[in-house]
This record gives structure tokens, C-alpha cells and sequence, in this order.
């Protein structure tokens, strides 16, 4: 005799800056059909495997942690997404960019082409569905697009114009084209511009976060 | 995989209706009324009264809870625009307002509970539409008119009436005396009157809940209160300011008369809030590997502890809503982390409100 798990949990969800800017279109963009979860602020070391009371105990740590009310910037929310793998998996999908960090002239340009290590049985692969770049602040590339990937909906990303402050753009592809801004304003009486670069796979979910630093030539 | 597809029954959109007082701090009562000198002389205050459970002139709280004004079909009790041009004066601008509003014909009467009235002239009270959000709830509006001559409470039938009539301004209740949406019975009801808690003059006016209005019928509260009236004193003159905002606002607040202590005006708003419900349904087999730094050791993705290999354990956090083009439209977050390996399976239900 006892109770039934009262399993199901009901949480309240907010718009996010993308979701507010897509609902405001009005042009049907904004259709939610998909979702994904993510463990955002656990800390896996905290899990303890040796805990002395058994194994229900190993996740003591972490299961009654309070958790920081959602964010509405887009890019501060599902950083570290869970995945679905194979049972026995013993190496997790990591991206390899090719670059620990870039650094651009203005004008130079870069292309980028992402791998995933360790998917679905393969040392290195290209991700059938491509990779999507976010670039924190837009102004600091004059061209930001990805190739590769001729979806409509990748096609659409690859195409939208950001105008304005410095928000963030999201591009689809393969291959991630880069091209440092000519523009000297911005730089104001610094030598250099900094933003990071997130990519992630779109079937691993795999990422990894590269910071950029653009240098005034002129 | 990190995305998942919804499924079509995995949506449900829900409308629920929220019902709560309607005045300032969502109290269902008022008791206490004042209106503001300064809206009063000013231009507006030949149309309406703004109304006040606090005084206006020394809170900085106060709000308005409603406004009443005075509407005639021939223009009486207020000085008119132009003394050459009769009949069109601000009661007479009221009056043409409701009756373009609840009777869209400049041609139709108002007619109260089956009376219709040779002076056409009516009290209007209009709830602040922040008050009472999407619509008044029926049944919950009791209202305690007092003079010197006695005191009434007013209600909406709406619990007496088996089948709900509408006209231009939606649903419409008669005003009876009585309380909490049913009227007097026989016994308490004047002989004279059309039927229970009326009087000879029809009802005491129209309860408008879709537009947050009550619409006071004139010749009933200036009936004596033996014939169910308060003997209240409208002005009719033809190019004078008798001051009938004035007249109504001292008989809800009950200033100076048999009513002091008794003004009440009760009211419950409602509101229909329309959720998206999503149900995001992780079954034993998913979800079960992260991405999260620390959950592998090194930078070549080996899990952090072997036994993650065969019995991994994640947390989940938070529950990301996405489109086609993966882009993130809405989040949500858990109170607490959601255990999930190969032996759990996960049902997060995810309210979106618009």
C-alpha cells in the first residue's frame, strides 16, 4: 500500500526575445512544434557515485537544488541540451570547429566547417542537418551566413536581415561563413571588437562556444 | 537527437475563466466614495463623475472604480451647447451614447422590464475597464442606493432567468431589488409593480456585464418608497445644470441620508485567460546523455563517471519550446531538477498564457 507517483510536473513558460519578435511578425513563424530539454545549472561533479548510503543517495546534491527562474535573452537559455543516445554510450558528441578562437583583420574573411567526434558510432562526421551559428553581436561581421543546408527553414534564417544594436544572429549550414566588419565607428578608441561564436549541432546537440576578436587595421 | 517533434495531441488549448472582486486590490466591496474636485470642475465633469473608493485629493493611491453620468433623451438637466439649439446638451450626448451602444437604433427606447418610460432618462454607471477586466460576473453585483426617503439594494436577475437575452451591448439582465442575482419575492414587491422586485415603472434599469455598465432607470428610483423607490430628485430642466451626477453619486455613497453606513456596491469581475497547454513527454530511452561540460571528462567527450556509460543519469532543467528553423521561441524552467535515466520516463505539462 502507498501512494502513486504523482509524476507530472506543470510549469509556467515565457516568451523569449525571439519568441516575442517572432510572435510580433505575425507571419506564422511562430509555431512552436518541436522542444528539447537541457540540465542548465547542474554540475555534474557534484553527482557522487561513492556515496556511502547507496545509490539512491548519488544525486543527493543535486535533486533539491533551487534553479534560477527563465530567462528571456534567447541565447542564456538551454546552453547544455540532453540528449538521446544509444545505452552504453561511453564518449559524448563533441564539436570540433577547428579553431579554439578566432581572430580577424577587418575585412578578412573565415570559413568555417564544423565536425562531430564521437556520433552515432563515427570518430568524425559531418551532421546531416547541419550546425547552427549564433553570433552575439551582429555588427561585428559584415557577412555571417552558412551554406550547405537548403532547407526552407535554414534557407529563411540564412537570409534575415539584422539591423540595428547589437543582437544576435542565428545562421544554418555546413560550412559557417565569416567576414570581419570595415567599419570603424564601432571600434570607437579600442583596437578590437570581442563576441563569441556558439555553434551546435543540429542532431547532436553537440556545441561549443568560441570567442572572437576583430582587429582594427586602419 | 536533442529536438523532438510535438505530436497534435500533444496541444491543447484551454480558456478558463478567472473571476475575482473587481475594485482596487480585487476586493469585491466598496463602501467608502468620493469623486475628485478637480475631474468635477473640470469639462468632463458636465458628462460623468469619476468615482473613487479613496479621496483623490489627498491619496496617492486612489484610483478610479467607476463613473456615473446622467443621460436624457431631450436633453434635460443640463445646460445646453448652444440656448438656440434645444435638446443637445451633455445628457442628451450620454443618452445618444448608450443608445447608439446597447440599442444601435436612434429610433429605439430603452425599455425596463417590459416598461418603456415616457421620460427617457437613465443613471449610467461604467465599471473601469481595468476593474472589471473582461466582463462583470453575473450574479455577484449588489448595489444599496439610499436617500432620505430609504434605501434599496439592486441586483441583476440573472438567477431568475431561465434563458439569457442579448442586444447590441451582449447579454442583458434586468436591475431588480434584491440580492446576489435573484429578486424580492411577491411579498416584499409593491402591489403595483410590473412583476417581482420591479416596480410600476419597469425595472430599476439594465445590467450590462459585457460592457461593464448599469444603466439606471430614472422614473423607478424617483418613485416614492412605498411604489419601491428612493424618491430620488432628478432634475429636468431644459437649460439648466440641475447636477444629476452629483444626485446619484450622494445615493450609492450614501452620504448625509437614512443610508449611511450602509453603502455597499459589491461587484466580481471575470475574465477568460486562454492557455496553451503542451505536454512534453520523455519516454525511458531518451534524454538520457547531456551536453553539459561537466558531464564529460576531457576534451574528447568521455562521461564523466563509468557507470554513466550503462546507467547515465541526467537532470532536467529546463524545457526549451522550438519551431521549424530551431529557433527558441519560449522556455520554461523547473522548480527542482526532474531525475530522468533508462528506468524513468518523464511527463512535463508546459502552460504558455497569451
Amino acid at each position: 500500500m502507498g501512494y502513486l507517483n504523482n509524476s507530472i510536473v506543470t510549469i509556467d513558460a515565457i516568451l523569449t526575445n525571439k519568441g516575442r519578435e517572432l510572435l510580433a511578425r505575425g507571419d506564422g513563424s511562430f509555431k512552436i512544434t518541436q522542444f528539447a530539454l537541457a540540465d542548465d545549472e547542474i554540475d555534474y561533479t557534484l553527482y557522487n557515485p561513492t556515496h556511502p548510503s547507496g545509490s539512491a543517495f548519488y544525486g543527493q546534491a543535486l535533486e533539491n537544488m533551487p534553479l534560477l527562474e527563465a530567462f528571456p535573452e534567447t541565447t542564456q537559455n538551454l546552453k547544455y541540451k540532453l540528449t538521446t543516445l544509444p545505452r552504453g554510450t561511453a564518449k559524448m558528441p563533441v564539436l570540433d570547429a577547428g579553431f579554439a578562437a578566432i581572430t580577424l583583420k577587418q575585412g578578412a574573411s573565415l570559413a568555417i566547417t564544423p565536425q562531430t567526434l564521437n556520433y552515432l558510432g563515427n570518430n568524425q562526421i559531418f551532421e546531416t542537418s547541419g550546425y547552427t551559428a549564433t553570433l552575439a553581436d551582429v555588427r561585428t561581421l559584415s557577412n555571417f551566413n552558412g551554406v550547405g543546408i537548403n532547407t526552407e527553414q535554414a534557407e529563411a534564417l540564412n537570409q534575415t536581415q539584422t539591423i540595428g544594436t547589437n543582437v544576435s544572429k542565428t545562421v544554418v549550414g555546413t560550412t559557417i561563413n565569416l567576414t570581419a566588419t570595415t567599419v570603424n565607428t564601432l571600434f570607437g578608441s579600442n583596437t578590437q571588437l570581442n563576441t563569441t561564436l556558439q555553434i551546435v549541432g543540429r542532431d547532436s546537440g553537440a556545441r561549443i562556444t568560441i570567442p572572437v576578436t576583430i582587429t582594427k587595421t586602419t | 537527437m536533442s529536438f523532438k517533434r510535438l505530436d497534435p495531441e500533444d496541444f491543447l488549448i484551454s480558456a478558463d475563466s478567472i473571476t475575482a472582486g473587481a475594485w482596487s486590490g480585487n476586493s469585491p466591496s466598496i463602501t467608502t466614495f468620493f469623486t475628485s474636485s478637480v475631474q468635477e470642475a473640470g469639462s468632463s465633469g458636465d458628462y460623468y463623475l469619476n468615482v473613487y473608493s479613496e479621496n483623490p485629493d489627498t491619496s496617492n493611491t486612489a484610483s478610479v472604480e467607476f463613473a456615473v453620468a446622467f443621460g436624457d433623451s431631450a436633453g434635460s438637466g443640463s445646460i445646453l451647447y448652444d440656448p438656440g439649439q434645444n435638446g443637445k446638451s451633455p445628457s442628451s450626448t450620454v443618452f445618444g451614447q448608450f443608445q447608439n451602444i446597447v440599442l444601435g437604433d436612434e429610433n429605439n427606447n430603452f425599455i425596463f422590464g417590459g416598461v418603456t418610460p415616457v421620460t427617457q432618462s437613465f443613471f449610467a454607471l461604467s465599471v473601469e475597464r481595468s476593474k472589471y477586466k473582461g466582463s462583470i460576473f453575473p450574479g455577484t453585483m449588489n448595489l444599496v442606493l439610499s436617500s432620505s426617503a430609504g434605501f434599496i439594494t439592486l441586483t441583476d436577475n440573472s438567477r431568475d432567468v431561465s434563458t439569457t437575452v442579448f442586444n447590441e451591448a451582449g447579454r442583458v439582465f434586468q436591475l431588480v431589488s434584491g440580492s446576489n442575482g435573484n429578486a424580492i419575492g411577491e411579498g416584499d414587491t409593491p402591489a403595483s409593480a410590473v412583476s417581482n422586485g420591479m416596480t410600476i415603472s419597469g425595472s430599476y434599469g439594465l445590467f450590462l456585464p459585457d460592457i461593464g455598465c448599469l444603466l439606471l432607470n430614472a422614473p423607478a428610483l424617483e418613485l416614492p418608497e412605498a411604489d419601491g423607490g428612493i424618491a430620488l430628485d432628478v432634475g429636468y430642466q431644459t437649460n439648466g445644470d440641475d447636477d444629476n451626477n452629483r444626485a446619484i453619486f450622494e445615493v450609492v455613497s450614501g452620504s448625509g441620508t437614512t443610508g449611511v453606513g450602509k453603502a455597499n456596491f459589491l461587484l466580481n469581475s471575470q475574465e477568460n485567460i486562454t492557455s496553451d497547454f503542451l505536454f512534453i513527454r520523455a519516454r525511458n530511452s531518451e534524454y538520457n546523455y547531456s551536453e553539459n561540460p561537466s558531464f564529460i571528462s576531457g576534451s574528447t567527450g568521455e562521461v564523466l563517471y563509468t557507470n554513466f556509460i550503462n546507467a547515465p543519469q541526467t537532470f532536467i532543467t529546463s524545457v526549451g519550446l522550438y519551431n521549424d528553423a530551431n529557433e527558441l521561441l519560449a522556455v520554461a524552467k523547473l522548480s527542482k531538477p526532474l531525475k530522468k535515466d533508462f528506468t524513468k520516463e518523464a511527463l512535463v505539462r508546459v502552460k504558455l498564457d497569451f
